[in-house]
């Protein structure tokens, strides 16, 4: 990460942002003209590619690389993209179906980062989340026209300065992060090695440690926990296989845990979406 | 035997996930419809989710997957958690406008006065008349229109 590809995603973040503010409705719900929605999306679009330019593109000397990796950037820009017009759509409908493209662009990046089953899940789950959403919209919002509350936003200058702000200093940390490079190698710990991965723990640590720290590392490293057989990269577990042996056995109280969550958040919904039962009640029933 | 999920990769999740995130903040703080307000804290959760898998995918570890399942089943709770309060709020005020509720505010803290501002708000686009009347000679008090130019809720 070069000093000058962050000042061009610099300028391409606040590209984005003067894109999203020009994008975003009116504070007082006032109708803007057709030239500033397309200068707002001119302004967008130009901006998520000065943020694309930010990601370090993988090595494309092999044919597998390279595919992967354009579809890493088509999944991210969609993502994005998606994101931004789900925060500016007028219409909740469409809000929701833009909130779906962000969903399969994120199974996407799920599936590139070898999650299948969470691809998969993630796609079952929100989906369904999705439908309920667009069925409540249509059902409760949507009886004609576009009202007021959505062709008004609150405040969104100050929303905008807030939340870009947030992006620029997250992009800066993690620009400046593999960058800085040990002006002593032999003092410094460079930052790769503060990144040490969680597989190497056990070459990075001296073998001849305490029995404790011997101890915690072994119930670390456990091979149900590794992604790879024999921790090699190049041999990878079945995915559901791996997972489903590492949720019930390492991590069987998150299990239990999410089941009486939901138990809760099932209960709970009863008991708020139904109406209170009326106290008048005894006294109609003893007139009757 | 070298990993090809390297560092560089990883800092490219971490930036797609940081830019899902401040969307979805944006959306949560700037939109004044309750359910794309919902649609944003979701997008922010899977901002997040992203994260989670990338730096398990790195450590080559399974813990980022089983978080994400963790999260998973939390945004399922709070979606129909979430849809049963929307379905009571708007029973009550049928609206789904936010800045409604800015009376259970915490106290000392100054409230936006939206009332006289949707007065004035103008229609999204300014349409045509639904019916389009031919050109002819005026020939008496045209008639009125049965629906106003726009359908615009003011509620």
């Amino acid at each position: 990460m070069t000093n000058g590809s962050f000042i061009l995603a610099t300028i391409g973040i606040l590209l984005g942002a003067t894109g999203t503010y020009l994008l975003l409705p009116h504070r007082r719900g006032e109708a803007k003209p057709r030239t500033l929605y397309i200068l707002g999306g001119t302004f967008a679009g130009l901006g998520l590619i000065g943020f694309l330019l930010l990601l370090t593109p993988p090595a494309l000397s092999p044919l597998a690389d390279f595919v992967a990796g354009s579809f890493f950037y088509i999944f991210a820009a969609g993502a994005i993209g998606a994101g931004v017009m789900t925060v500016t759509s007028r219409n909740p409908v469409y809000s929701a179906l833009w909130f779906a493209g962000v969903v399969v662009s994120t199974a996407g990046l799920f599936l590139l980062a070898d999650a299948q089953f969470l691809a998969a899940g993630s796609i079952i789950v929100y989906a369904g989340a999705i439908i309920v959403t667009f069925l409540f919209v249509i059902m409760l919002a949507q009886m004609e026209g576009k009202a007021v509350y959505d062709r008004a936003a609150r405040s969104p200058g100050r929303a905008v300065f807030t939340c870009f702000l947030l992006l620029w200093s997250l992009a800066y940390c993690l620009a400046t992060l593999p960058g800085a490079e040990p002006s002593d190698a032999d003092s410094v710990v460079s930052a790769r090695q503060r990144l040490r991965r969680g597989r190497e723990l056990a070459s990075f640590y001296p073998e001849g440690g305490p029995a404790q720290a011997r101890i915690a590392l072994e119930r670390s490293l456990r091979p149900t926990s590794s992604l790879f057989v024999d921790g090699d990269p190049m041999k990878p577990k079945p995915n559901v296989a791996g997972l489903g042996e590492a949720l019930y056995t390492d991590n069987l109280l998150a299990v239990e845990l999410a089941g009486a969550i939901l138990f809760a958040a099932l209960i709970a919904a009863v008991v708020i979406a139904n109406p209170r039962p009326m106290t008048a009640l005894p006294a109609s029933k003893s007139d009757a | 035997m070298t990993d090809p999920f390297s560092l560089e990769l990883l800092t490219n999740y971490l930036l797609v996930s940081a830019a899902l995130f401040a969307l979805g903040m944006l959306g949560f703080i700037a939109r004044r419809n309750l359910i794309v307000m919902f649609l944003s804290a979701e997008m922010m959760l899977q901002g997040v989710a992203l994260s989670l898998v990338a730096f398990g995918r790195y450590h080559g570890n399974w813990s980022g997957q089983v978080f994400t399942i963790v999260i998973l089943t939390v945004a399922a709770c709070e979606a129909s958690i979430a849809m049963a309060l929307v379905v009571v709020l708007f029973n009550r005020r049928s609206s789904l406008d936010v800045t409604l509720w800015q009376d259970v505010r915490e106290a000392g803290v100054a409230g936006t006065e939206l009332a006289d501002e949707e007065a004035e708000a103008a229609p999204l686009s300014t349409a045509d008349g639904i019916e389009t009347y031919p050109h002819l000679t005026p020939a008496g008090v045209e008639p009125a229109h049965p629906i106003q130019p726009w359908t615009e809720r003011r509620r």
